[in-house]
C-alpha cells in the first residue's frame, strides 16, 4: 500500500499539466464548445509526447494513464482522451488508430467525439467491432453540453473489424474506468471554479466562502470528488476489473449530480453565463453522468460482478 | 502509488481470518447484538483480547518496547477492519489501540508509558472517555469541569455524559478545565484518572441505541495526583486534537456496512438480484463504502509514513459516516418489517449507524474541519 506518487508518476504528472497548460485550459474549451469542435491540436500535441500510449509503454500502465486522462479532465481538454489512453488499451491491451468513439449498440444517444473520431468502436453484448470512420459518417448535433456529440445510428449496421470473444464485456469495463477518471477530473475542474469565486465574490460584506451554510455544502462535494478519484486510481491500478470499474463510475455519476447542483447554485447567475469558466467543466459533467447509462447502470453492473458473479 | 497489500500484510489478514474463525462462537452474533458496551460483549472481550495479544495481535504497530511488534499501521487498519466489521469482539478495548495508547505513547511520561502501555498491549484494561458534557457537546471548549490544583493532587469537579463504556472502565481519559482564566483553547488538562477514586459516580443513561450504551459521570472533589496529568499543564487541546484524529479513523465503519451490504444479499432470495433497480441501490451503497474505505487508507498511509495527523482524518469521517448510514437505511428498507425485530443484522447495523454523525464530533464539526483545513476556506 502506497498512497502517494512515486518520482516516474510525479514526472508524468508535471509533463502532461506544462502541455496543458499551453494547449488548453478553460477559455480554449469555452470558445470550442460554442461550435462544438473537437480539439486536433491538443490531440496531436498529447500523441506525439507519447501519452496517449503512456497505458501500454514499458515502465508504466493504466493507473499513469489515469493520471494523464484526469489532467486532461481538469483542463477541459475536448479530446478523446478517455477512450484512446484508457477504455481500449485497458480492454485490448493495444492502440486503435484515434480519435476514438465508444458506442453501445443498447444504449441509445448522441455519441462523444463520433464526429470526430478515426475509429468508432461498437458493443453488442459481450462481443465488439471497429470500425473505421471517415469525416461527415457521423451525424454532428448541437450541444450545450460541452463535447461534441454526434448520432451514429446510421453506421451501426456497417461491418468492421471483429475485436474478438468477450471484448465487449471488457471494453465496457475498460470504458467505465475512463469514465471514472474522467468525471474526477472534471468534478474537480468544476469544484476548483467554484472555490476560487467564492473566496472572491463577497456580500453581505464577506466572501461568500466564509459562509458556514455554503462551506458545509462545499465540503461534502470536496470529500465525495476525492473518493470518485480515489477509487478511479485504485480501478486504474488494478487494471478495471468489471466491479471495481463500474463502482467507481458508479460514484463518479452519483457525485457528478449534487457537484453540478451545488457548483452552480452557489456561483449564482454567473455561472450560467459563457464569461464565467464554470460551465466548461459543469456542463460536460451532464454528458459524463449520462454516459453508457449513467449511475444506475454502473451500479447494478457492480453489484452484478460482486453478488451475482458477473457483470 | 500502489493499492496492493504486501505478501507479509495478506499473510496476515488471512491468519486473522483464520484465527477467528475458531475464537468467535457459534452464536457470535447474538452476542455482539447489542454493541461492544454490553455485559455479554464485554465479558467475552477479556478473554478474546488475551488471545489477541498472545499473538502480538492487539498492538502490532506499536514500538518493541512498549508491547508491540513494530508493524506498520496497516497492520493496525487490517485489524479494525476485520474486527469492527464483525461487532467488534475486542469490546470496549478498540478505543486503547485505536487512540488512548497512541496518545499516551506521544504525550506520556516515562511513568506513564511504563503503567499504561504493557496493560493495554495485554488487553486487559477497559478506558472510557471523559471529554462531552451536558453544556460543551460539539463545542467542547466549553466544558467547565474543573480540575483545581490543591498540593500534589488536582480536584476535579464536574460532570460527564454521553460515556460508553463508564460503568466497566478502570481508567478515564478525562479533559478538564484546569486554568479558569485561560482563553477558551488553552488551559485545558488531560488528566488519566482511576475510575476507583472516591466521589466519581456513574449512572447509566438508557438509550434505544444500544445496551449500556450511554452513562453520565459525576466527579465531586475527586482527589487525583497531579503526576496523572498527560501531557503539559494547560495543553490538553493538543492532546484531545492528536487522540480525536485517530479516533476518527479508529472504528473502520465503512468496513462493518459493506459486511452489512454481502449479508443482506445473502439473505435475499436470488430471485431478488434479478431486480436492476435492486441492484443499483446495492451497488451505489458498496460504491460509497469503498470510498470512504480509500480515504481512510490515505490516513492510514500518512500514518505508516509516520506524519502528524491531518485533516484528511476529517474527510474519512465524513465519508465513512455517509457510507455507513445510507447502508443501514438501505439495510432497514430491504428487510422490511423483519428488520424491525431486535437483534437481526439490519437493525444491529441501522442503530450502530444512528450515532455516527454525532461521535467524536458531529457531522458538522467535521465539515467546519474540512472547510477550514482542507480547503483553506476563511472562517466566518
Amino acid at each position: 500500500m502506497d498512497f502517494e506518487l512515486d518520482d516516474d508518476q510525479r514526472a508524468i504528472a508535471e509533463a502532461v499539466d506544462a502541455l496543458l497548460a499551453k494547449h488548453a485550459g478553460p477559455a480554449r474549451a469555452a470558445a470550442l464548445a460554442r461550435d462544438g469542435a473537437y480539439d486536433a491540436p491538443l490531440d496531436a500535441a498529447l500523441g506525439e509526447a507519447g501519452w496517449w500510449d503512456v497505458a501500454l509503454a514499458p515502465g508504466a500502465g493504466l493507473l499513469e494513464a489515469a493520471l494523464v486522462v484526469d489532467a486532461v479532465a481538469r483542463a477541459a481538454g475536448a479530446v478523446a482522451a478517455g477512450a484512446v489512453a484508457l477504455a481500449v488499451p485497458a480492454a485490448l491491451g493495444r492502440a486503435l488508430p484515434g480519435p476514438i468513439a465508444l458506442a453501445d449498440e443498447a444504449v441509445p444517444g448522441p455519441v462523444r467525439f463520433a464526429a470526430d473520431a478515426r475509429t468508432l468502436v461498437v458493443l453488442r453484448g459481450s462481443g465488439a467491432r471497429a470500425l473505421a470512420l471517415a469525416p461527415g459518417d457521423a451525424r454532428r448535433v448541437a450541444t450545450p453540453y460541452g463535447y461534441p456529440l454526434a448520432r451514429v445510428d446510421a453506421l451501426l449496421g456497417r461491418a468492421g473489424e471483429d475485436l474478438g470473444a468477450g471484448a465487449g464485456a471488457r471494453l465496457r469495463d475498460g470504458w467505465r474506468l475512463a469514465l471514472a477518471v474522467e468525471l474526477g477530473g472534471t468534478m474537480r475542474g468544476a469544484l476548483d471554479a467554484t472555490l476560487a469565486y467564492l473566496r472572491e465574490r463577497r456580500q453581505f460584506g464577506r466572501p461568500i466562502a466564509s459562509f458556514q451554510a455554503v462551506q458545509h455544502r462545499l465540503a461534502w462535494c470536496a470529500v465525495q470528488v476525492e473518493g470518485a478519484r480515489w477509487l478511479a486510481l485504485e480501478a486504474a491500478a488494478r487494471g478495471a476489473p468489471a466491479e471495481q470499474a463500474a463502482l467507481a463510475a458508479a460514484h463518479g455519476a452519483f457525485v457528478a449530480k449534487r457537484v453540478f447542483a451545488e457548483a452552480h447554485q452557489l456561483s449564482g447567475a454567473i455561472g450560467y453565463t459563457r464569461e464565467h469558466p464554470l460551465h466548461v467543466w459543469s456542463m460536460r459533467l451532464q454528458a459524463l453522468r449520462l454516459e453508457l447509462g449513467g449511475a444506475t447502470a454502473h451500479a447494478a453492473a457492480a453489484a452484478r460482478a460482486r453478488w451475482a458473479g458477473a457483470a | 502509488m500502489d493499492f496492493d497489500w504486501s505478501p507479509e500484510d495478506a499473510a496476515f489478514r488471512r491468519a486473522l481470518v483464520a484465527f477467528l474463525a475458531e475464537a468467535l462462537p457459534p452464536d457470535w452474533d447474538e452476542v455482539a447484538k447489542d454493541g461492544p458496551g454490553s455485559e455479554a460483549q464485554v465479558a467475552f472481550s477479556h478473554g478474546f483480547c488475551g488471545a489477541l495479544a498472545a499473538r502480538g495481535w492487539l498492538t502490532p504497530h506499536w514500538p518493541v518496547e512498549v508491547g508491540g511488534g513494530g508493524a506498520s499501521a496497516w497492520r493496525h487498519a487490517i485489524l479494525g477492519e476485520e474486527l469492527w466489521s464483525r461487532g467488534e469482539p475486542r469490546g470496549p478495548q478498540y478505543m486503547n489501540v485505536n487512540w488512548i495508547g497512541p496518545a499516551i505513547l506521544r504525550y506520556g511520561t516515562e511513568a506513564q508509558r511504563r503503567a499504561h502501555l504493557p496493560r493495554i498491549a495485554r488487553g486487559d484494561v477497559i478506558w472510557c472517555q471523559g471529554f462531552s458534557e451536558p453544556d460543551a457537546g460539539s463545542d467542547l471548549v466549553a466544558l467547565r469541569t474543573r480540575a483545581v490544583r490543591e498540593g500534589d493532587a488536582y480536584v476535579v469537579d464536574g460532570t460527564k455524559i454521553w460515556t460508553s463504556y463508564a460503568n466497566h472502565a478502570e481508567w478515564c481519559f478525562l479533559l478538564a478545565r484546569s486554568d479558569p482564566s485561560a482563553s477558551r483553547h488553552r488551559g485545558l488538562s488531560v488528566l488519566l484518572v482511576p475510575m476507583s477514586l472516591a466521589g466519581i459516580e456513574v449512572r447509566e443513561i438508557p438509550s434505544v441505541v444500544g445496551e449500556r450504551y450511554f452513562h453520565e459521570v459525576c466527579f465531586r472533589g475527586v482527589r487525583v495526583p497531579a503526576e496523572a496529568r498527560l501531557g503539559p499543564e494547560g495543553e490538553g487541546w493538543d492532546v484531545v486534537t492528536y487522540a480525536l484524529q485517530h479516533e476518527r479513523v479508529g472504528a473502520p465503519r465503512y468496513a462493518r456496512a459493506a459486511r452489512t451490504l454481502d449479508r443482506l444479499v445473502a439473505a435475499l432470495p436470488p430471485a431478488a438480484l434479478d431486480d436492476p433497480a435492486r441492484l443499483a441501490r446495492l451497488g451505489e451503497a458498496r460504491a460509497l463504502c469503498e470510498a470512504a474505505r480509500l480515504l481512510s487508507y490515505r490516513v492510514v498511509d500518512q500514518r505508516a509514513r509516520g506524519l502528524p495527523p491531518s485533516a484528511d482524518a476529517n474527510v474519512a469521517r465524513v465519508a465513512g459516516t455517509f457510507a455507513e448510514q445510507w447502508v443501514a437505511d438501505l439495510a432497514l428498507e430491504l428487510a422490511g418489517a423483519d428488520g424491525l425485530e431486535a437483534g437481526g443484522f439490519a437493525d444491529a447495523q441501522f442503530r450502530m449507524a444512528m450515532t455516527a454523525g454525532v461521535a467524536v464530533g458531529a457531522t458538522e464539526v467535521q465539515l467546519d474541519l474540512v472547510a477550514s483545513r482542507w480547503l483553506g476556506l476563511p472562517r466566518g
